[in-house]
């Protein structure tokens, strides 16, 4: 450890300090105008409430099917019996709660940079939660790397806001990415489906594209927030370098000119163009969020994108 | 081009050295900084193109190795002292004698006439050619050298910073024969006396000092003077009144206009007189001051004008003097009775005399001097010296002679202590004995009939013997009696007889000191302390600076302590006009001729800032990582 990791290097005080200001009295300020927001922008056409397409014993009707044995018969459709001979049985829709999952990655990439990614991703993520528990959804949030790392209880009502906060700030970045293996784990805990909102950097050797299948396969609304630190696509290095991956430790050895930097830059930009358009074909709502952006514009931008409130 | 320094061939084999360890540090591989990043993958795209990059990182290191053996070649050349061809031919060899006697004090140029001879010189040195060298030697009461023969000015500029002047007189003669052994058998010798050519008199120089061979330059320093002087000082005490003393001490005008003058004398620091009074143009006055009372210890004398401004040379405004230490010293009379001895003892108040009629058991303290009258018993260690009156035959310390009847001194030491200032040519003696002196004895007094007053000593007490009963003579009657006995317990006890109130600046000093010791300390006016040689009972010392010194011999408690004072004196270095031209005799010294400043620089500098430079470059694409 060099000397300037020493200074780099968060004290255990500094570091309460720091996760403290993370969820402070401001930020629980924009957290209520984003609800209101919320309300007011969707206000009657689109509540928190919504219908599954699960048939069920709700009182709107949805469909008829063939009468089979076994049938409640006060759900037949005599009228239909009478006109047509055919017994059909009444569908109505089933009303239920919306399942979202908060899915944060916590890999080291995420710590890159001061923690930045890391931690706009948790405040994204509990204002997400907080305007999930203000509209009576139920509420889950998960950590994942290469697995599940942590989990919070599904919950609602808006008071449990603080349940979130809590476990967002006991999430402690480190480990590998591989969402594919992380995510695949998560749908096996979780039968219920819903809205998975992915946070992360998709910085994943295994290929981004896994673990938005995986959710994608198994039935789940995957909706993705890529965490965007400008200063990773252009790094201040100069000269002869060893440069190392932070999660696998893959080296490789470069003399860093202002060329190279130029194209580093396109490359990040080609990364960032394939994850949204792999979204755009797989219909995949996808947002992108600027680390340096203010956590608040970036969640009125996501209710603008649409997709995340119905 | 030619190399001072180490030889070509050697410096080819340290560069050869070097160069290699350079390369071979350079082939080895570079340790690449580690720098984490967040994604490796993303890099591949950019690591693709590293192929095309590596020639060009090539290129840079190769920039890199080239500009350290840039460095590398520059450094061994500036060890190599390299020079141009024209710095062999053969330099001029300059002693410069640079005056630092007390009229370079003088401050009629600005700040003083030793800053601007500083100031001269170094003008002068910098206008050396390249092979010319010279050596920076301060002329004073003896002549210093301050610096090698050197070409080099920094060698040189700190020995020029180190001219001071004293309060001494220059002595050219000596400086020139310095000079002159120090230029021996170096072709184009040349003496520089830069000075203000207040030198005394140089016209006979010429005939000691052989400067045929030689080339003498004059550079002079200084404008003009107006300067009155304390040239004498000096201070005693009465012998029969030890509380008061007399002072003569002589002021100068060395203007060629009157001036009115004021003259304060200081007492242990305290003004006791102050006086106002003319002085026609260079006239010498000297002034007495009888019966001084309200000094015990110290004594000064300052000048200056009457209308409260200083002259041009401070260092002859103020005189300093000390006076004798007062003793009491412990007498022993052994004595059947005699008035007239009695009645001498009593004249001198610091006496403390204990009588003892003979045959009787002495004291056992210590006497300074015992007085046997009549008596020629033997001395305890207890007694330091012995004044024999009349001693009988048979007794110590001297055998007698003939008897002798009606005689008187014939002849007499006037020079010794003891009979100073006595007239003694008409003293009628009726009768008494002649003396026969031991070999090293010292005969003071003599009748035509043999010896009546010896002096010498036995086994390291000093003793006087007068041949005859003062009684049976008119000297008792005389004022000379009196003044006989209190000279000789003076010259017993070291006192007064031999005291110097003040001593000679430029001159050796021998300063009394217990005889017992070899070394001792001086403590200058400001407070520097200098180990002295002390021989046969004096410190040996010379001194330039005028103001009290004082003397520390022995130690615990043996330890003694005396204070001594030192004036300038010298009427000479008081006339302070310069002159512009030096003239030794027929021989005339040629005016300096300073040739231009810069025109001597060494190349192994301009090397080493080239080398400076080139690191500060380094060090600037280092830290933008343009080079790595």
């Amino acid at each position: 450890m060099g000397l300037l990791d020493l200074f780099r290097r968060e004290t255990a005080p500094r570091a309460k300090r720091r996760e403290r200001a993370l969820f402070d009295d401001e930020f629980q300020r924009k957290l209520e105008m984003l609800a209101l927001v919320s309300r007011r922008v969707f206000a009657g056409r689109l509540r928190a409430e919504r219908r599954s397409k699960k048939k069920g014993s709700g009182i709107e009707f949805a469909d008829h099917r063939d009468y089979v044995p076994g049938d409640d018969f006060r759900s037949v459709d005599w009228n239909v019996y009478q006109r047509f001979g055919k017994l059909l049985v009444r569908l109505y829709e089933e009303e239920e709660d919306l399942s979202i999952y908060l899915i944060v990655d916590c890999s080291s990439s995420m710590a890159f940079g001061d923690k930045k990614k890391f931690d706009q991703a948790r405040r994204l993520c509990a204002a997400l939660a907080y305007v999930g528990l203000a509209n009576l959804d139920r509420v889950t949030v998960v950590g994942v790397n290469d697995g599940v790392i942590s989990r919070m209880p599904t919950t609602r009502g808006k008071g449990r806001i603080f349940k979130v906060f809590e476990f967002l700030s006991q999430l402690e970045p480190g480990g590998a990415t591989d969402l594919g293996a992380a995510l695949k784990t998560f749908v096996a805990q979780h039968k219920r489906r819903g809205l998975a909102v992915l946070f992360s950097d998709l910085y994943d050797p295994a290929g981004f594209e896994a673990g938005i299948n995986v959710l994608r396969f198994n039935k789940f609304e995957p909706y993705v927030v890529e965490l965007v630190d400008p200063a990773e696509a252009r790094p201040s290095l100069k000269g002869d370098v060893r440069i190392y991956d932070c999660e696998t430790g893959e080296e490789r050895e470069l003399t860093i000119t202002d060329g190279m930097l130029d194209k580093m830059q396109r490359a990040v930009g080609d990364y960032r163009a394939s994850i949204e358009r792999f979204c755009a074909q797989k219909q995949v709502p996808y947002f992108p969020a600027d680390v340096n952006t203010p956590f608040d514009e970036l969640v009125l931008r996501v209710f603008r994108r649409g997709g995340f409130l119905r | 081009m030619v190399f001072a320094g180490l030889p070509l061939a050697q410096l080819l084999m340290i560069a050869g050295g070097a160069a290699s360890v350079t390369v071979l540090l350079y082939i080895l591989k570079l340790r690449r900084r580690a720098v984490p990043v967040p994604f490796a993958r993303i890099w591949d795209a950019v690591f693709r193109d590293r192929q095309a990059t590596e020639l060009f990182s090539k290129l840079r290191r190769l920039l890199s190795l080239l500009f350290q053996l840039a460095l590398l070649t520059l450094l061994i050349l500036a060890l190599g002292d390299p020079k141009p061809k024209q710095s062999l031919i053969e330099g001029r060899h300059l002693v410069v004698l640079v005056d630092g006697s007390a009229s370079m004090k003088a401050i009629d140029v600005k700040p003083s006439r030793i800053e601007a001879a500083k100031l001269a010189v170094k003008k002068l040195v910098r206008g050396l050619g390249s092979a010319d060298r010279a050596l920076i030697v301060q002329m004073g009461a003896l002549s210093s050298p301050l610096s090698t023969m050197s070409s080099d000015v920094t060698e040189l500029d700190p020995a020029i910073d180190s001219l001071r002047a004293s309060d001494t007189r220059a002595d050219l003669e000596r400086g020139l024969s310095f000079a002159l052994d120090s230029l021996r058998g170096l072709p184009k010798a040349e003496i520089v006396v830069v000075s203000d050519g207040v030198l005394g008199d140089v016209t006979e120089i010429a005939r000691h000092v052989d400067l045929s061979k030689t080339t003498l330059e004059f550079l002079p320093i200084g404008k003009s003077g107006t300067n009155v002087a304390i040239s004498e000082f000096s201070v005693r005490r009465y012998p029969l009144d030890k509380s008061r003393s007399e002072v003569m001490l002589e002021v100068a005008n060395t203007n060629d206009h009157p001036a009115q003058i004021e003259l304060t004398l200081l007492g242990d620091g305290a003004v006791i007189d102050v006086s106002r009074f003319a002085l026609g143009p260079n006239e010498r006055l000297p002034r007495y001051y009888q019966d001084l009372a309200g000094a015990s210890r110290t004594l000064e004398a300052k000048i200056r004008f009457a209308d409260g401004h200083a002259d041009d040379l401070p260092a002859d405004d103020h005189a300093f003097a000390l006076m004798p230490e007062r003793h009491r010293a412990r007498v022993l009379v052994i004595s059947k009775g005699n008035t007239y001895l009695e009645a001498a003892l009593l004249l001198d108040e610091y006496l403390d005399v204990t009588t003892v009629p003979p045959g009787k058991a002495l004291p056992s303290e210590h006497f300074d001097v015992a007085i046997l009258d009549g008596v020629a018993d033997a001395l305890p260690d207890n007694v330091g010296a012995a004044l024999y009156l009349n001693p009988p035959d048979g007794g110590v310390p001297l055998k007698l002679g003939a008897r002798l009847t009606d005689f008187g001194f014939d002849t007499w030491d006037k020079k010794t202590p003891i009979l100073r200032f006595l007239a003694l040519g008409d003293v009628q003696v009726a009768d008494g004995r002649a003396l026969t002196p031991n070999a090293g004895d010292r005969v003071l007094g003599a009748s035509d009939q043999g010896p009546i007053l010896v002096s010498g000593a036995r086994s390291g007490h000093p003793f006087v013997a007068l041949g005859f009963d003062p009684r049976n003579s008119d000297l008792v009657l005389r004022v000379a009696w009196p003044l006989f006995v209190l000279n000789a317990i003076n010259s017993f006890v070291e006192e007064d007889t031999s005291y110097v109130s003040s001593f000679r600046t430029g001159e050796v000093w021998r300063i009394p000191a217990p005889s017992s010791i070899d070394s001792a300390t001086v403590i200058d006016p400001h407070g520097a302390q200098h180990v002295v040689p002390v021989k046969e009972g004096r410190a040996v010392y010379l001194g330039e600076e005028a103001g009290f010194y004082k003397l520390s011999a022995g130690s615990g408690s043996e330890a003694t302590s005396t204070e001594f004072a030192a004036n300038l004196s010298d009427l000479n270095e008081s006339r302070i006009t310069p002159v512009a031209e030096l003239s030794l005799g027929k021989q005339k010294a040629a005016p300096v001729t300073i040739g231009a400043p810069g025109s001597k620089r060494e190349l192994w500098v301009y090397l080493l800032a080239v080398v400076l430079g080139l690191s500060v470059i380094e060090w600037i694409t280092y830290h933008r990582r343009i080079t790595v």
